[in-house]
Formats: structure tokens, C-alpha cells, sequence
């Protein structure tokens, strides 16, 4: 199961550099990133190869930050990953691509995303 | 132990307290007619009749205001020799001359006395030991508690403000029940509890908060009860009055007791002085009773609250005030409208996710004057979902214009971004040039 992390970030220049910064002083890799914004204000969404300790510097640097599970799946199965969902009528609410050929995937039903997909012999991560 | 004159303070009836004002009412008109020449003057000009003065005479009086205490800088309005004053405080002057304040032995004595008594309907007693953070010096509100506190037999840890680490360290060392300060620095010193790794259920012991020198509202009082201390009084004063002291919340919390047998209390409305009925919104205006140095007739406080006359739970007969809603000087007239900081705090408060910090920035685009209110998220503000914080953000935007009947537009901040203060809050910037 791979947790992403949801950081709310003022839109304004060198936020982003300072939290990049504070993954790059603590040996934390970003494997995945997509930003959505709105107005003042942004929400940064990543995979960190090391969650554990990426909870706890966000945390000692006051940041608001959430930890939501997500779908990881290979770009090579993406059209018949989105058509099993469509199918069974899960929603994706956001996706954005990740390194190694992967796609990082939010659904509105996680547990019986992994399911159907496995039934449909896709392979998740 | 009680005092037997704080027990008979607490025990008096309506009746009671209304004979002794008006006893002391004429005495003070007197007093200061024969000893303060401005008010002589004031007076005669207004035509009061000394000899034959009766209460409602008082609303003849015209009122007491701060300028008058700046335009006759800096002792004008003692009542008493110069000798027999032994004090003297002041306030900030950031405009012009300081407002300096008189006190005689007497005065300090009853001040002690007040201060005494707030603590005690607060329910400390001579065995709690009192942090007093609020500032010592020029400002009041340090040394009139430190007086309450050590006339009731307390042990008094005279902290002053600043130095965060040192409160903590010495709160949690020496055992601290009580804390005096302002609600924002509680709020504060609570915060940085946590970042000290300081777990205040587990290693302090705090009971009673007794904070004031700013308004302050029930979501403050929530964050604090929950996370801080086990009760967080209000208490009102101002120099001009002595000090801290002038009224306290009782533990039913249901606005607060004004010492009566000292302040008459009158709520006028701000623009006409007309005096208004229990129940209704003005500006506080006092008359001190008791205060020898520098007594006030009908002093206008530019606190806005509301009077409650009945008798309150606690078995108390002392008028109640509402919390203090907000000042004549803080209020903001945004496109004609009276805005309060606490309006917008009360709003702030209804939403998850949000911190009681907040900042208001006022500025005019073209002709038209534009509020933004900056919000500051906390920790575990829901942040994945772009929509909802959007939804958020709107939600927050209609509120303010219901409650305050003009838009505002707000934005939100990151965690800990939006200044603390260790006094009073300064929340407000007003960059509209007139």
C-alpha cells in the first residue's frame, strides 16, 4: 500500500524550493510529483521513498500535510486500468505519472480499485 | 480563608449595592468638585447642583475621556495634594502625550483588594502558585495581579512577559497553578509547550487562567480549556481604573462581575452618549467610587459590551458585562460599516482546520475600500482535496459577509506564518489612505 503526501503550500515563489530542500537534507527521494493550485495557495502531492521519516520532518517543520492511499500502476496498463474502473464504476479524481513508467492513480475507492485491478490481472503497487 | 471584607463584597444584595452607590456617587461628585479644578469647572459648566445632588444627576456629567486625560498632561485631573500620591503609571503614548495615571497608599491598597477578590471568584487560593506574565512596569497588569495574588497568600512567581523558554521551564519546575497573562500569549505559551515537547497534561498544572488586557473569544477559551489549563477566566481593567481587576468571570462563565461597591457602570451609545438599557450594546463608560488619587466621573472606556443586571448563578449580585465584544478604536468602518476583529474571530472559529490566528488587512481599490482576512490553516487542515478547500475558503467568505454585511476576501496561510504577539495582538492593518 503506498501513501501519498498532500501538502498545502502558499502559491508564492520558493515554497516549493523549501520543502524540496527539506526532503533533499534528510536523504528523502521524491519518486512522484503533480501540483494543483488555487489562487493564494496550492496543494503539493508526492510519493517520498521514505515515508516514516518524511511524517516526521514534515511534521517538526509545522506543515500541513496528509497522508492519502493511492494507486500505482504501470503506464503500459493504463487503458485497461482506467476502463476496469470506468467499468465498475470507481472515479479517479486525480492522476499524474511517476517515475519508472508508473502512474500514480487517486480513486474514490481505493480497496476495491486494488481488487478489480488484480481481478483484471494488472499489476499494482 | 476569605477576608471578611471580601465575603461581605461577595454576599451583597442588589439593594445593598445600589444604596452604597448611590451613597458613594455623591460623595465622589463632591469630592472631586472640591478638590480637582477641571472638574470643578466641568461642573459649573454642566450645572450640577452639589449640595442638593441626586443619582440621576449623574447623567448631567458630561464624560471623561481619554483626551481629557492627555490634554491636561500629565497630573491635571488628581483629586488629592501631590504628596499623597506614591504612584504613578502610563500608558504607550504612540500619539502625543502618555496618559498618566495617580495612585495614593489607599488606592494601591484597594487595588491589592480587587485583584484579590478576581482571583478568588476565579478559585485560586493561598495554596496556588501564580505565574504573572503579563508585563511589570508602566503597564498595569503585572503588578496588579502580583499584588492580588500575594494579598491572598499565593506564591507569586513574578515572570513578566517574554522569554517563552524561561515560562515554560519555571511553570513546569516551580509547579505553576495559575497563569495571568493575555490570551494571546497563553495561546502562545501553550504552542510552544508542544514544541518544547512539553505534554501540559502530564507535566504542567496549570488550573486557572486569568487573562485579559485584550478581547478575547470562546473559541480561545476552548483551545486553551482542552489543550492548556482546566479553566480560562476573563478579566477586565484598564489603567484609568486602577488596572487589571475592574470585573472577573465567576466559574458559571456567564460574562463578568463588575466590583460594583468600586465602578458605576454605565453603557452609553457611541455616538450620541445616550445611556442605554441592560441588554443592549454601547460603549462601557465607569465612574470609579472608591479611587482617592485620580477618581473619573463617567469615564468612556471605548469597550463595547452589554450590560446583564440580573442576579447571576453564582449567587452574586454584582452586575455582569459581556465579554468585551470589541473597541470604539479597533472598530473598522469598512465602506461605512462598523466592522469588530472579534466578529471575525467568532466566524474563524466555526471551522475545522483553521487557528485562531488571523490578520485583517484593510486597503481601497479605487474608491472602494477592500477587506482581506488571512487565515492560517493548522496542522491537520484536510489538505488533499482541492475542492473542499476551495469549498472551505468559500463557505468562510459568505459567512463574514452575513455576519458583518460586507464582503471580504479571504486567504489562507500555512501553519505558523501569521505573526504571534506577545502583548496585545496586533491584527489589524489599515493601509487605506485617507
Amino acid at each position: 500500500m503506498v501513501k501519498q503526501f498532500s501538502i498545502f503550500l502558499e502559491n508564492k515563489p520558493g515554497r516549493l524550493s523549501s520543502v524540496i530542500d527539506l526532503f533533499e537534507r534528510n536523504q528523502i527521494r521524491v519518486l512522484a510529483m503533480g501540483i494543483a493550485e488555487a489562487g493564494n495557495y496550492g496543494i503539493v502531492r508526492c510519493i517520498l521513498d521514505a515515508p516514516e521519516k518524511a511524517a516526521e520532518v514534515l511534521r517538526d517543520a509545522n506543515t500541513a500535510v496528509n497522508l492519502v492511499e493511492v494507486v500505482i500502476i504501470d503506464m503500459k496498463d493504463l487503458h485497461n486500468a482506467v476502463k476496469v474502473l470506468g467499468e465498475k464504476g470507481i472515479n479517479v479524481d486525480y492522476a499524474y505519472t511517476m517515475d519508472m513508467g508508473r502512474i500514480v492513480i487517486k480513486v474514490d475507492d481505493e480497496p476495491k480499485a486494488k481488487k478489480v485491478l488484480s481481478e483484471s490481472g494488472i499489476r499494482t503497487y | 480563608m476569605l477576608s471578611s471584607m471580601s465575603i461581605q463584597a461577595y454576599s451583597m444584595s442588589k439593594n445593598q449595592i445600589k444604596d452604597l452607590q448611590e451613597r458613594k456617587l455623591k460623595e465622589v461628585v463632591t469630592r472631586v468638585y472640591e478638590n480637582s479644578p477641571f472638574y470643578r469647572r466641568r461642573l459649573k459648566e454642566a450645572g450640577v447642583d452639589i449640595t442638593n445632588f441626586r443619582p440621576e444627576d449623574i447623567r448631567k456629567i458630561p464624560f471623561t475621556t481619554k483626551t481629557d486625560l492627555r490634554d491636561n498632561y500629565p497630573l491635571g485631573l488628581i483629586s488629592v495634594e501631590k504628596s499623597k500620591i506614591v504612584r504613578m503609571h502610563a500608558s504607550s503614548g504612540t500619539t502625543g502625550n502618555p496618559t498618566v495615571v495617580a495612585y495614593t497608599k489607599r488606592d494601591i491598597d484597594a487595588w491589592a483588594e480587587l485583584n484579590k477578590r478576581c482571583l478568588e471568584v476565579c478559585g485560586v487560593t493561598s495554596e496556588d502558585v501564580v505565574q504573572v506574565a503579563y508585563g511589570y512596569g508602566l503597564f498595569t497588569g503585572g503588578l496588579g495581579l502580583h499584588y492580588g495574588a500575594e494579598r491572598l497568600g499565593a506564591k507569586v512567581i513574578p515572570a513578566s512577559t517574554g522569554n517563552t523558554k524561561r515560562q515554560l521551564k519555571l511553570m513546569k519546575d516551580l509547579g505553576s497553578t495559575v497563569l495571568a497573562c493575555t490570551p494571546s500569549y497563553a495561546l502562545f505559551l501553550s504552542e510552544s509547550a508542544k514544541e518544547e515537547g512539553i505534554d501540559p497534561k502530564k507535566d504542567l498544572r496549570l488550573r486557572v487562567g486569568v487573562l485579559g488586557a485584550e478581547p478575547w473569544s470562546e473559541s480561545t477559551r476552548k483551545v486553551l480549556e482542552e489543550e492548556f489549563m482546566q479553566s480560562a477566566h476573563d478579566i477586565y481593567g484598564m489603567s484609568e481604573l486602577n488596572g487589571p481587576g475592574v470585573a472577573i468571570e465567576c466559574r458559571k462563565k456567564n460574562g463578568l462581575h463588575v466590583w460594583e461597591d468600586h465602578y458605576f457602570v454605565e453603557i452609553i451609545d457611541p455616538n450620541t452618549g445616550e445611556v442605554l438599557e441592560p441588554g443592549e450594546k454601547g460603549e462601557m463608560a465607569v465612574t470609579t467610587l472608591e479611587k482617592e488619587g485620580m477618581p473619573l466621573l463617567r469615564y468612556r472606556t471605548r469597550d463595547i459590551t452589554i450590560l446583564d443586571d440580573e442576579v447571576c448563578e453564582c449567587g452574586m449580585a454584582h452586575a455582569r458585562i459581556k465579554k468585551i465584544l470589541g473597541r470604539t478604536d479597533d472598530m473598522l468602518k469598512i465602506r461605512g460599516i462598523c466592522v469588530f476583529p472579534s466578529q471575525i474571530e467568532e466566524v474563524i472559529s466555526g471551522f475545522e482546520g483553521l487557528t485562531p490566528f488571523y490578520q485583517l488587512v484593510v486597503d481601497r481599490d479605487g474608491p472602494l475600500d477592500r477587506l482581506l482576512v488571512k487565515v492560517e490553516v493548522s496542522e491537520d487542515f484536510k489538505s488533499d482535496r482541492l475542492t473542499e478547500i476551495v469549498d472551505l475558503q468559500k463557505r468562510l467568505e459568505e459567512e463574514l459577509r452575513d455576519v458583518l454585511s460586507i464582503s471580504a476576501a479571504v486567504e489562507l496561510n500555512e501553519p505558523r506564518t501569521l505573526p504571534r504577539s506577545e502583548g496585545k495582538a496586533q491584527r489589524i492593518m489599515d493601509l487605506r489612505k485617507i
